[in-house]
């Protein structure tokens, strides 16, 4: 456990130099801040010029998923960015043969954070939310956001064997979350192609107004957390072999 | 030749990193996206895609292409060779840039874009105008973070005022900013001369810029300074 916190407090030593820290705890609030009061504003103008009843208000849920996935996505990157510099540098395989272990390092590096995000999310979506959401759907809503985070920095440091790769994969990870727009746009079944990504379930919850799909976005966030972890595992052992 | 020969050894760099692969998949979920949106919007969207990912890729990729080469020592390796600091600024800028061009011009058929020649010289002066920019920063940084956090107010200022261009939201007087310019070209607008040397003269002032800071970046290398 101590060997656990050291790493994580290392990691926010590094991530505080580069200034990362601050961006992280900025960017929520600065969003939310955006979303609150620009998206409203924007929507009065715009159904105003055109002329319409609703323009982006039927997507409102969306922009809570949106907001909900941020701060553990920024919080999860940040650290990603780390273990990537950590590998080039071959730092991560020593602390691998201390007593933090693989599994502690993962916990340090990704998990912890994942966990501040949690908590950021789960204060700050009750004051910034577009949509009238209970308790539940926020514990919800904030919960699966950090699952969704943490596939992200699991994806960038497992398929990834350096930083180069690692900016690639980000490009390609970030597009995860886009299964949150196939419920609101795609009424066909031909909606369910998107159903392996956790956000198309989130987005399912909010869309229809129903809390059992956000246990299908916690299956399907633990389904890909617990490969990525086999793989993330696996891939080491094989480093070493090599 | 060894200019030809630079080019080539970071096209193989970025295509043994999976830059070809990457933008491969990219490419299939941009058309997928466009064929998704009404066909009165294409036009538009095929020339936001354009220009805020192929063309800007160097500016997104060159952070790590720099730090990687340096945990490799490559900038050791360089700085010791005959090859000069402009030469590897143009060698970056064509290898990547030619990517950018097979993207945007995919994106460009698939949206059934008339002005293909315009999308092509559009989507090359920003590709250009964002690697050396890309350059100048990926210098100056010692961590994947920092560079993601620099690169935020280049985005801003290379992205907003060419995006509200393209939908007409920008005040008159910036038509000839930039990036302004290049949208211009990527959604086939008409582009004046003084447009165009503005864009010419920007790309020489940000090659000059890159060149001293990679040579700046060599004559450190190894923690040495000569």
């Amino acid at each position: 456990m101590k060997a656990i916190y050291r790493s994580f407090l290392q990691m926010l030593l590094f991530v505080q130099r580069d200034m990362m820290l601050f961006a992280s705890c900025a960017a929520p609030l600065l969003a939310g801040l955006a979303f609150k009061f620009l998206i409203p504003l924007l929507e009065k103008r715009l159904t105003k010029w055109l002329g319409i009843d609703a323009i982006l208000a039927p997507y409102y849920g969306l922009m809570d998923l949106f907001f909900s996935v941020l701060a553990p996505t920024m919080f999860c990157f940040a650290a990603a960015m780390v273990i990537l510099e950590e590998h080039d540098d071959h730092i991560e395989s020593y602390l691998f043969v201390t007593g933090l272990g693989k599994t502690g390092y993962l916990i340090s590096h990704i998990a912890l954070p994942g966990g501040i995000a949690f908590v950021v999310t789960l204060v700050l979506l009750p004051f910034f939310k577009l949509t009238a959401l209970s308790g539940m759907e926020i514990l919800l809503l904030s919960f699966t956001g950090t699952l969704q985070g943490i596939i992200i920095a699991l994806l960038i440091v497992t398929l990834s064997t350096n930083k180069l790769e690692g900016m690639a994969v980000t490009k390609v990870s970030s597009l995860l979350i886009l299964g949150a727009f196939v419920p609101y746009f795609v009424v066909h079944p031909v909606q369910y192609v998107a159903a392996v990504l956790p956000s198309f379930w989130m987005a399912k919850a909010l869309c229809e107004k129903n809390i059992f799909y956000m246990v299908m976005a916690v299956l399907t966030s633990g389904i890909w957390i617990w490969s990525l972890m086999r793989k993330y595992k696996s891939g080491y052992k094989g480093h070493l072999h090599r | 030749m060894r200019l030809a020969q630079l080019t080539l050894w970071d096209m193989k760099f970025q295509a043994k990193y999976g830059f070809y692969l990457l933008y491969g998949i990219l490419t299939v979920l941009y058309i997928v996206i466009l064929f998704a949106l009404p066909e009165e919007w294409r036009g538009k969207a095929a020339a936001l895609l354009i220009f805020s990912d192929p063309a800007a890729m160097g500016l997104f990729f060159m952070g790590a292409v720099v730090l990687l080469e340096k945990s490799q020592k490559v900038p050791c390796a360089l700085a010791t060779s005959p090859v000069s600091a402009a030469e590897y600024v143009i060698a970056q800028t064509v290898s990547l840039c030619s990517i950018a061009l097979i993207v945007a011009g995919i994106l460009a058929l698939a949206a059934k874009l008339p002005h293909l020649p315009g999308v092509l010289l559009g989507t090359a002066l920003s590709g250009i105008m964002f690697t050396l920019l890309g350059i100048v920063i990926a210098t100056k940084i010692t961590s994947l973070n920092q560079f993601v956090l620099y690169t935020v107010p280049v985005e801003v200022i290379g992205f907003v005022p060419a995006i509200l261009h393209l939908f007409k939201l920008m005040p008159t007087g910036f038509g000839n900013y930039p990036a302004n310019v290049c949208m211009d070209m990527i959604a086939g607008n008409s582009v004046s001369v003084a447009g165009l040397l503005v864009v010419i003269a920007s790309i020489l002032i940000l090659f000059f810029l890159a060149e001293r800071s990679i040579l700046k970046m060599w004559k450190s290398a190894g923690g040495v300074k000569l």
